[in-house]
């Protein structure tokens, strides 16, 4: 019974990388990044599962009728996973001068997706055809477009839009990939097969294609852009979930589990899903930013928010016929898909290198 | 040589390239200002590239559907019985003349003798018959040439060089009819193929012939070197000066303009308003410019369907849309604001401002007259828990982007006083999709034709039934005895004073009733690069013709 007390002692909070889990944790994980973004090849992914397919379930079911109860380990993996989130915080501490300027422009920009009206008191489409194309100046700060609304405003609005679509489909992706991720690892030979070949073929497809396929048949706007991207990146963390799962599964601690005799969701719940989706959250990260960037690409292409919508994509799609003239109408919402996308991602590795190594 | 230049409204005379000019200015030193570097002479051979902004047809055969991206390509390759000087008078051009019957139920057009198919096949009676009946048959899934024979029962061979036209009643507009591309005649020998087939390569006698078409890239066409049969006002005869065109389909403006100014294309069409300005001041590219003729562009609204069935909210809409603040910013002077539903460009048009005040205040009070008193959280106006919305599918190739920004302006302006407009930007085939099921409030739509007849098709009771294509004009939905009446004797008598008092009657109708809001005058606007000599417009739809046109090489 040695095994649980070490387990414990690693998830003490003290430590920033105490990992319940295996080192094969942060094998899968970096594998798994590799190949989401090869958009492919996920050969490397599936040697992180230590054992063939199935054989964790088979252990689950003979756990349930076994052993004795009473020793009183408790879940070593969901202390490790606290403590890890907790580790995760106190680093913040130790966060470089980029990682201090990425938190306070995201903290701007979840002020302005919140409160807009306070950074920017107008009517983002109040037209003023009278003050069309007017360069960036005092009264307005980024100039005005060609029906004279002001482009500060607009940029500072369209931040609600962008943020919520790059979340939520983060979200989306990451709740649809945990089902087929975990599906795929606990769910037998039959199942995990299906699955796999069904995130292959997927993968088959680059990320942006599968999200104009979604737009295709259900037809543009932002709620389908939302769900399109989330579909789209789904794939990826799917794979990652399903190598989390299967290496968390076999792990010691997860036996000791089972031959305490606790039940299977119980199990699932309290000591495989948090040990396997912690290393995912760093990556949701890095995701956001670049969910922000595709929600922002299907507008430009006209799939996403719909005119004359104060949404940064569709701002640049319209700026981009002025582009020869009146060069701040594209500028300024790019730069502000730029300054995001860039911040999550600077936050996204910094965590990502503090994390479960 | 004298160049040709664009008809329409009058416009300074361009120098023809500063650049050329700047470099000959010594030698020319002392002599009369004048497009000098035109001076030289035409040399045969070299490739032009266009790129067009209006789409990629579907069928490149102008018989099947008809719409612009056809007329312009088809141009090339096949023409029309008639055509039309920079007065709008009929000149013969594959007929030599057309003479009615007394009682104006039959015409007889006599025809060149010397005029043979590029595959062979000559131009005859026969030719004309099997064309209309071409044109006719449902199976062809025609909607601008049926429509526009909508009064021919059938063509007769008299003999080989005389077609006659019997009609169910008078047609005053049948020859302007048969002047355009949409109508034009096509090899009866290759009509007979599949029409798969012709779609992909249509036969006519014109100065080109289509070599192939790859689908979403380009269409090439090789010159005709038998060609025999320019159109009055051409500048030369006998074959084209270039080998070949081809033919790019580059939706995007800022793109198409890019690729101008870049000299990876010679010629543009579709040009932004502030790309026609910086084009125009710049000393490399020029500017050809011409009123279609046809309907202005200008808002339809459904009539036949909530919430426009109502009159009083067609009038609060109208009275809200603010239009002329954005022509003027939008559109860089590049366009009047147009109170007529006729183009400048085709005689008749009749102009009626005051039907057009922009007036909140009678908005509003329409509005509450109407029952829509409430309001929602938005600040729309509601009836019944209905919000007053308005759908307005806006199709992309049609409306160029500054025309989109005038219709988010105009979706500003009427919502203050409590309409819900939602622009759907749809591809032209979704746009289509949206009409012909009336799922819309508003909508804006071209329709090209050289006569005012161009009034029966777009609002005459019976084109609310939709064409073979799907395509119905009467997208407003109006359906008005009166005006039927009126559209029906106008296009019967060819009396122009009747003609007159009957179209303005028509359009004081239409006014009235607040079925449509003009907006502009529809301008071709086509640019072309420095190596580009001899190009002009066709004055019947003012399109561009690439038959006295050549290259620098």
């Amino acid at each position: 019974m040695s095994l649980p007390t070490s387990a414990l002692g690693a998830g003490e909070p003290a430590s920033p990388r105490g990992v319940g889990g295996a080192a094969g944790d942060v094998e899968a994980f970096g594998v798994g990044g590799e190949a989401s973004r090869a958009g492919g090849s996920g050969g490397g992914i599936r040697g992180a599962g230590p054992d063939g397919s199935g054989g964790l379930a088979g252990t689950l079911g003979r756990g349930s009728g076994g052993a004795g109860r009473g020793l009183g380990a408790r879940g070593p993996g969901a202390r490790g996973f606290v403590g890890r989130r907790f580790g995760g915080l106190g680093a913040l501490g130790a966060l470089g001068v980029p990682q201090w300027i990425a938190l306070g422009f995201l903290v701007l920009l979840v002020v302005a997706a919140v409160v807009p009206w306070l950074l920017a008191p107008g009517d983002p489409l109040a037209i003023a055809p009278a003050e069309a194309f007017r360069p960036p100046g005092w009264g307005h700060p980024f100039g005005t477009d060609e029906s004279g609304r002001d482009i500060y405003t607009r940029v500072v609005h369209g931040t609600g839009a962008s943020l919520v679509i790059g979340v939520a489909a983060t979200a989306i992706g990451v709740a649809l990939a945990l089902v087929l991720g975990v599906a795929a690892a606990l769910g037998g030979r039959v199942v995990d097969f299906g699955v796999s070949r069904f995130l292959e073929v997927l993968f088959a497809f680059p990320g942006l294609l599968l999200a104009l396929l979604v737009i295709t048949v259900y037809g543009p706007g932002i709620v389908t852009s939302t769900i399109a991207v989330g579909l789209a990146t789904a794939p990826g963390y799917a794979r990652i979930i399903r190598a989390q799962t299967r290496s968390v599964a076999s792990s010691a601690y997860v036996e000791a589990a089972v031959v305490l005799g606790r039940s299977r969701g119980r199990i699932l719940g309290r000591h495989i899903l948090p040990n396997a989706i912690a290393p995912v959250f760093v990556l949701v990260t890095l995701g956001v930013g670049q969910a922000i960037v595709w929600a922002a690409a299907l507008s430009y292409l006209g799939l996403g928010a719909e005119p004359p919508a104060a949404e940064w994509g569709a701002m640049l799609f319209a700026g981009k016929n002025y582009v020869a003239t009146a060069w701040w109408m594209t500028f300024f919402p790019g730069l502000a898909i730029v300054l995001s996308a860039a911040a999550a991602t600077v936050l996204g590795r910094a965590l990502q290198r503090r994390g479960p190594r | 040589m004298p160049l040709r230049r664009h008809s329409g409204p009058p416009r300074p005379a361009i120098l023809r390239s500063l650049a050329a000019l700047g470099a000959a200015a010594l030698l020319l030193a002392g002599c009369a200002a004048g497009p000098a570097a035109t001076t030289a002479t035409p040399a045969s051979g070299g490739t032009l590239t266009y790129a067009t902004g209006f789409g990629e047809p579907t069928c490149l055969d102008p018989h099947v559907g008809g719409n612009m991206p056809q007329a312009l390509v088809g141009t090339n390759f096949v023409e029309s019985l008639f055509s039309q000087d920079a007065d709008g008078t009929i000149v013969p051009w594959l007929a030599t003349s057309g003479t009615p019957s007394a009682d104006g139920l039959s015409w007889d057009i006599a025809l060149r003798d010397d005029v043979t198919f590029t595959d062979g096949t000559p131009f005859d009676a026969a030719a004309v018959k099997a064309n209309v009946e071409h044109m006719q048959d449902p199976a062809t899934a025609s909607s601008t040439a049926i429509l526009a024979l909508g009064k021919v029962t059938e063509v007769q061979v008299v003999d080989p060089t005389t077609a006659r036209f019997v009609l169910s009643e008078p047609d005053s507009a049948l020859l302007e009819s048969l002047a355009q591309t949409w109508l034009a005649m096509e090899s009866p020998t290759a009509l007979q193929r599949t029409q798969e087939e012709n779609c992909e390569s249509p036969v006519g006698t014109g100065p080109f012939v289509v070599s192939s078409w790859t689908k979403q890239d380009n269409i090439t066409l090789v010159r005709n070197d038998d060609y025999n049969s320019p159109p009055a006002g051409s500048a030369h005869e006998g074959p084209a000066y270039l080998d070949e065109i081809v033919w790019r389909f580059i939706p995007d403006s800022a793109t198409r303009f890019a690729a101008l100014q870049s000299g990876q294309v010679d010629v543009i069409d579709e040009m932004q308003p502030d790309n026609v300005v910086a084009a125009e001041s710049s000393d490399q590219l020029d500017v050809l410019t011409g009123a279609l003729p046809g309907a202005s562009i200008r808002l339809e609204l459904n009539a036949g369907y909530a919430p426009f069935d109502d009159e009083k909210v067609r009038k609060a809409f109208i009275a809200s849309a603010d239009v002329n603040p954005g022509i003027e910013s939008l559109f860089f002077g590049t366009v009047d604001r147009s109170y007529s539903v006729l183009s400048s460009g085709t005689p008749f048009g009749a102009s009626y401002p005051d039907d057009f005040a922009i007036d909140p205040d009678r908005a509003n009070q329409l509005l509450d007259e109407a029952g829509w008193t409430g309001r929602d959280a938005d600040g729309y106006r509601t009836k019944d828990g209905q919000r007053l919305t308005v759908d307005f599918p806006i199709s992309t190739n049609q409306s160029i982007p500054a025309e989109q920004s005038l219709f988010e302006q105009i979706q500003a302006t009427t919502k203050e006083v409590g309409f819900d407009v939602e622009l759907h930007p749809l591809d032209l085939s979704s746009w289509y999709a949206a009409l012909g099921a009336w799922d819309f409030g508003v909508t804006s739509a071209i329709y090209t034709k050289n006569s005012p007849d161009v009034l029966r098709i777009l609002y005459h009771s019976s084109n609310i039934i939709p064409a073979p294509s799907g395509y119905h004009p009467n997208n407003a939905h109006v359906s008005i005895p009166e005006l039927d009446a009126d559209l029906t004797e106008a296009g019967q008598t060819t009396d122009a004073d009747q003609r007159e008092a009957l179209y303005a009657d028509a359009q004081k109708i239409l006014s009235d009733g607040a079925y449509v809001l003009p907006l502009y005058d529809h301008l071709q606007k086509i640019g072309y690069g420095p190596r580009v000599q001899g190009l002009s417009l066709l004055p019947t739809l003012q399109i561009p013709t690439f038959y006295d046109a050549w290259v620098q090489q």
